[in-house]
């Protein structure tokens, strides 16, 4: 506006013009870098049991070396038909980012919602699976810096865990683990949700020993395989700690625990 | 673009270089032999920086030479791939060192064992039964984890070669002009006739 | 003076700030809305630098978000219709992002396509793709031929040149027209008709095997054989493919799966029935 008031006698008027930005020497608009990213830290974990999902996440916010919470969930109920998500049945864990982490669950939330008042019933978790992926793909060139997982019960009434990756990428999983210790829980969960590299003794010799056999793991067994896994997590990673928050769902809806984490 | 392949078997080691001499965009002969005979039963190829490749090859092989004028005795294949490490590695340290890649195949005038060796230009040594280095390492590597057995004769051998010949031609973008291709058996070094002519089809 | 300050002022309903959320600019009303192809943008000067600079693992080893990469697919025209074979492990920098990715897609029930590069950019437009070739059917009345399929995507990915897209795919199809018909088409633009085409990091290494004894005379279960132990040899020389074997095999009558087979037992029979892998030691010395 104050242009406006420029006295400049040969413009006769305002004469700010974007011609006069400044300038690199490649002849593009200098700008200030633009950055619109952080890292918030912590982590996620989700696992699929027979008739169960439970999605799991610490509760740190840090930024650098610095931690500016200590109970900042996120893992979130989506979709319920109202603001304190009583009923919701399908549970979204973020982690990267945490305001891209809110954006997108507010959103997913929304979609969730008209999808309940326009059809009268809750969105299935395969098609809110789908759904997300295509929330993320439409920033596919302004992304969400954050890692997505989506837990629930499927159609057939078993336990579903679908990842995905920054641009709407999507996979249904056993279990996986995201966000900073990523690293260091999935080959935890490899061994001991997906019995990787595991055999039957004596079932034969070298190359005929038997693979050992996979099976859904009960609700005890999958909580105790959270818990030790976020505690390896908190001893070898500066970003989690605090809290563990589970979501644990099922047919009969979402239960939230609160276990207490090393806070150092 | 240059292209060295190796391949052992029972009584064998077969070793191909590319003919072709590239500085920049040029062709500078069509007809270049990258490969020294050490002795009479070792020989070694070469690809790499201009000038550092003969060089370095010919001080390896004035030096084999030497030793067995000096000790009445032939060094093998093992022994050489071995020395020709300590060299290129102590060359490694210095001011300006050569960067040559190097296959080294020979066959024990005792024991008629062939060998393979395998050294880069960070002086890496390893003995192995089928080699290549620069390109070729990407097409044909896999055609040799399938065809190759450690007991194939010099015919299977050469089958080989031309399998993965055939492959470079069809997918490697720059011709390389064919290849000179010895055997290295008990008897000696021996010339293997490759056709440079051959036209190769793709799918 | 009004009309210089109308001029060059916004109306307050404008003066919405480019950063708000996308809630604003998407019609959530509107159930088809988010199929509309408005993609958000960085608000920049140049988003596609921008871009790369925040995703590009290649150039910008530091980048803050790592895009899955790496593969090995194929597929090959032959006298039974074409085969369709991928390894499974998706990678972000050296990590591991998952050993069971599917990177056949089921386009329709007759055309397959293949996932090499950006795994969101395959999954979400060849997903598009399936819904164009339903329309086409909707529309016309027959089915969509494979060619026509193809150019579809081409075409879309080619406006999207500059952007940052990076896939390589591979359509496969057999339709009473076209017989079996198999396109390459990627991120640049390119589309390509072949026999055989391999895409990805391991590329190379599976065209070493599927060259040497490729025949369009091939039987059904050599090609099949054929098409795994090429996804095989790109498993063992490429270290960003890996995982799991995921065959197809098409035929007029559609497609086909034969399995989506660990590698690791397959790597063992293989050396240690036929003798393969002579440069492995299966015991310890």
């Amino acid at each position: 506006m104050s242009a406006m008031f420029s006295q400049n006698p040969v413009m006769n008027g305002p004469n700010y013009s974007f011609s006069d930005a400044p300038r690199t020497n490649n002849g593009e608009f200098r700008e200030h870098r633009f950055n619109p990213y952080s890292d918030n830290g912590g982590s996620t974990l989700a696992i699929a049991g027979a008739d169960f999902c439970i999605m799991a996440g610490d509760t740190r916010h840090t930024s650098g070396y610095s931690i500016n919470s200590r109970m900042a969930p996120k893992v979130f109920r989506i979709g319920g038909s109202n603001s304190d998500q009583s009923d919701a049945t399908i549970a979204l864990s973020v982690c990267g980012f945490a305001a891209d982490g809110n954006a997108l669950r507010d959103q997913l939330d929304t979609v969730c919602k008209i999808y309940r008042y326009r059809h009268g019933k809750p969105m299935s978790v395969h098609a809110c699976a789908k759904r997300l992926s295509t929330i993320l793909y439409n920033k596919r060139f302004f992304p969400y810096y954050t890692h997505a997982m989506l837990g629930g019960i499927d159609e057939e009434g078993k336990g579903a865990v679908y990842s995905y990756d920054p641009v709407g990428s999507y996979e249904r999983e056993q279990c996986r683990a995201g966000g900073a210790a990523a690293s260091l829980i999935m080959p935890f969960l490899d061994s001991n949700v997906n019995f990787k590299n595991q055999y039957v003794p004596g079932s034969g010799v070298g190359h005929e020993l038997k693979e050992r056999e996979r099976h859904p793991l009960s609700r005890p067994v999958v909580e105790t395989i959270v818990k030790d896994a976020f505690d390896g997590a908190v001893e070898r990673h500066i970003e989690v700690g605090d809290n563990l928050q589970m979501m644990v769902i099922t047919k009969d809806g979402i239960e939230e625990i609160m276990l207490p984490l090393k806070k150092d | 673009m240059e292209v060295l392949l190796g391949i052992s078997g029972k009584d064998f080691v077969l070793i191909a270089a590319s003919k072709a001499a590239m500085r920049g965009a040029t062709i500078l002969k069509a007809s270049d032999d990258k490969t020294r005979e050490l002795n009479k039963n070792t020989l070694m190829a070469y690809s790499g920086e201009a000038g550092d490749t003969v060089q370095f090859a010919e001080y390896i092989q004035r030096n084999a030479q030497l030793y067995s004028m000096r000790n009445e005795t032939e060094l093998s294949p093992p022994a050489l791939a071995n020395f020709v490490r300590g060299e290129l590695a102590s060359s490694l340290r210095s001011r300006k060192p050569y960067q040559v890649n190097l296959l080294l195949g020979g066959v024990d005038k005792d024991t008629g064992k062939p060998s393979l060796f395998w050294l880069d230009y960070l002086a890496a040594l390893a003995e192995v039964p089928y080699a290549a280095h620069g390109y070729a390492q990407y097409y044909c590597l896999s055609i040799l984890d399938k065809h190759h057995q450690r007991d194939i004769s010099l015919e299977r051998g050469i089958e080989l070669l031309n399998l993965c010949a055939d492959e470079l031609k069809r997918r490697l973008p720059i011709d390389f002009k064919g290849l000179t291709v010895k055997a290295i058996t008990a008897d000696g070094v021996k010339d293997i006739p490759y056709d440079d002519d051959k036209i190769v089809k793709s799918a | 003076m009004d009309a210089l300050v109308a001029k060059y002022s916004r109306p307050a309903a404008e003066e919405s700030d480019p950063f708000e959320n996308e809630l604003e600019s998407h019609d959530l009303m509107n159930p088809a809305d988010h199929l509309s192809l408005k993609f958000a943008m960085p608000p920049v000067a140049q988003p596609s630098s921008w871009l790369r600079a925040a995703t590009d693992d290649r150039s910008n080893p530091e980048c803050p978000i790592k895009i899955a990469h790496g593969t090995t697919t194929l597929a090959f025209r032959f006298q039974g219709g074409i085969i369709v074979a991928t390894d499974s492990r998706a990678t972000a920098g050296d990590w591991i992002a998952s050993q069971t990715v599917k990177k056949v897609i089921e386009i329709n029930s007759v055309l397959l396509g293949t996932m090499a590069g950006g795994a969101a950019d395959c999954q979400y437009w060849l997903a598009w793709l399936g819904m164009q070739c339903r329309l086409h059917e909707l529309r016309h009345k027959r089915r969509i031929s494979v060619a026509a399929a193809s150019k579809i995507l081409a075409n879309l990915v080619y406006s999207y040149k500059g952007m940052g897209l990076s896939m390589g795919t591979m359509c496969a199809g057999v339709t009473a027209e076209e017989g079996p018909a198999l396109y390459y088409v990627d991120s640049d633009g390119t589309r390509l008709a072949g026999n055989l085409f391999c895409v990805g990091s391991g590329q190379t290494f599976a065209y070493g095997v599927l060259d040497a004894e490729y025949k369009y005379e091939l039987s059904n279960e050599a090609a099949l054989e054929l098409g795994r132990r090429s996804i095989l040899a790109a498993a063992h020389r490429d270290a960003y493919s890996g995982g799991y074997i995921n065959l197809y095999h098409i035929e007029e009558k559609g497609w086909t799966r034969h399995g989506f087979s660990d590698t690791n037992p397959i790597f063992w029979k293989t050396k240690l029935e036929k003798g393969e892998f002579s440069n492995v030691t299966s015991e310890l010395e």
